[in-house]
């Protein structure tokens, strides 16, 4: 791999341990697929923040990193914890979120913005054709699918290296050969809605592992259905991004079709509940971008969330500034607008929540083994209807 | 015995002598090694309630969360790593882990040849497993 006199002098530790360490694992990863340099992004986002899903191990070396000063180079953002900071503060033992804040803090200390969030594209415009480091595959899919911001899919610590050393290793999706689809996937029949996008990822993401899909029939695919899309074809396969605008391609490429009774079938597989009763109503998987929360309060609107039920949407601080209204008057329903957080990567099990009700078939996918809970996978109308008359 | 070298690829330069702990099965570090006491905790793993504290850890390659790589450091800053970690084929969450952990670590091993038992010497920095001593039965 070809490194800059600077980069050399990194990786031989003449600024000093953090940044060596950095270096190191940027190299190391681009000799593994076969890069031929680093190239500069505009900006990195780190996964493994919350505590629930990190544990004890990282602290030790995000504290290491933060103590031999390590500061981020390009503007860096954080995926979401494991606590917001009202609700769920207040329910869940005081412990796990002093370890949380711990996190945070080590996190703060190099200076990355404390976003919280799995849509980073909401807090500021990603420019097209940059090349970025993030970690949120569901961002990373979306974001080279929809927004034409390139990524790989990176993991925690590679997202915070390239943070820090301000470049990541030029392979894979970086590079526009590898963009180009390889399997085109013929959808016969029609999505009805983005729960329906999110159930076509769950099946595509299981069939083509790393592969580039073009599927027509979505060009006019609304985004915050592109967006589920993105998220469930992260959950179960490799795949770096996807094609929904026909392509110039000609060379002639293997052909997948999926049939309506295919999706109803993944759906049948993602509702394991078999009581129709969810403890908690839960929207904001990925989370919830300004549209989605007008939609959502304008349905809540004069409405009250039954009697033992939870309906949680999540969101980003970022958005619910934004959107503040909104956010009011779904909290004067009785719902809960949390920040920061998801279901996925906090403690739904410790309030007691054996049943969820999703419009996310991401969060679905995840429910049984990361919240220790059964799913209802249906679309946000019927989500909205439960979680106000049960 | 005349010492069997294998001839691999650097990842993470050092060298070691110490005995081999050998799977056939990917390792998970996230879930699958317990940070506390370095023993493998993955329910039908081949390696189930072993240590790989001071092992030459040989196993096909890593698997599971990226958060992985963050256990191995855990591991080495407790003195439960491995001694070096020796792959058929090398895969980003073990590379950043090994790399940060400060474990050697070669791969494009045959890791067949290797036993259980076998004391190994591996060579990091020239790519290469050396075993010195097939395991006594």
């Amino acid at each position: 791999m070809y490194l800059t006199r600077e980069e050399e002098r990194t990786l031989n530790g003449e600024n000093g341990w953090a940044n060596q360490t950095c270096m190191k694992i940027l190299v190391r990863l681009g000799e593994l697929f076969h890069a031929e340099k680093l190239i500069p992004i505009t900006s990195a986002h780190v996964s493994g923040i919350s505590y629930k899903t990190l544990g004890d191990a990282p602290i030790e070396y995000l504290k290491a990193l933060a103590d031999a000063d390590a500061k981020v180079k390009v503007k860096a953002t954080l995926n979401p914890q494991s606590l917001d900071p009202t609700y769920l503060t207040g329910k869940l033992p005081k412990d796990l979120k002093q370890k949380q804040l711990e996190i945070l803090k080590q996190f703060n200390r190099m200076g990355l913005t404390e976003s919280l969030t799995c849509t980073p594209y909401y807090l500021s415009k990603t420019k097209q054709g940059s090349h970025m480091a993030w970690a949120e595959s569901s961002a990373v899919v979306y974001s080279n699918s929809v927004l034409g911001a390139w990524t790989n899919r990176e993991g925690g610590p590679s997202a915070l290296a390239a943070a820090i050393i301000g470049k990541t290793p030029e392979y894979g999706i970086h590079k526009p050969e590898n963009r180009q689809p390889n399997i085109q996937v013929n959808l016969r029949g029609k999505l009805q809605n983005e729960t329906d996008f999110g159930i076509l990822g769950i099946h595509l993401g299981k069939l083509l592992r790393d592969k580039i899909p073009t599927i027509n029939e979505l060009k006019d695919a609304p985004r915050d259905s592109l967006k589920q899309l993105s998220a469930a074809i992260a959950t179960t396969g490799m795949t770096n991004m996807f094609h929904f605008t026909p392509t110039s391609e000609r060379k002639k490429i293997e052909r997948l079709n999926v049939e309506l009774k295919d999706l109803k079938h993944t759906k049948e597989e993602l509702s394991t509940a078999s009581d129709r009763k969810p403890d908690l109503v839960f929207l904001g998987c990925p989370h919830c971008s300004v549209n989605e929360m007008k939609k959502i309060a304008q349905s809540v609107r004069g409405k009250r969330v039954k009697h033992g039920i939870e309906f949680w949407v999540c969101t980003s601080c970022h958005v619910r500034e934004k959107t503040q209204d909104c956010a009011e008057e779904i909290e004067r329903s009785g719902g809960h607008v949390l920040t920061g957080v998801c279901t996925v990567v906090s403690w739904t099990e410790k309030l007691g929540i054996k049943t969820i009700m999703t419009n996310s078939a991401k969060t679905a996918y995840y429910a049984p083994t990361l919240s220790k809970a059964e799913a209802i996978l249906a679309p946000t109308r019927e989500c909205l209807k439960t979680a106000v008359e049960g | 015995m005349q010492p069997k070298i294998l001839k691999g690829r650097t990842i993470v330069e050092g060298h070691c002598k110490a005995q081999a702990l050998v799977s056939t099965k990917p390792i998970s570090f996230l879930g699958g090694v317990d940070p506390a006491d370095g023993k493998i905790i993955e329910k039908h793993h081949d390696l189930f309630g072993i240590c790989v504290k001071d092992k030459v850890l040989c196993f096909p390659h890593g698997h599971g969360s990226t958060v992985g790589s963050y256990v191995l450091y855990s591991l080495a800053k407790k003195g439960l790593a491995p001694k070096a970690i020796v792959n058929q084929t090398a895969d980003p969450v073990v590379v950043v882990g090994a790399i940060i952990a400060n474990v050697p670590m070669i791969d494009q091993i045959d890791i067949k040849q290797i036993r259980t038992g076998d004391t190994v010497e591996v060579d990091a920095c020239k790519g290469l497993a050396k075993i010195l001593k097939r395991k006594e039965n």
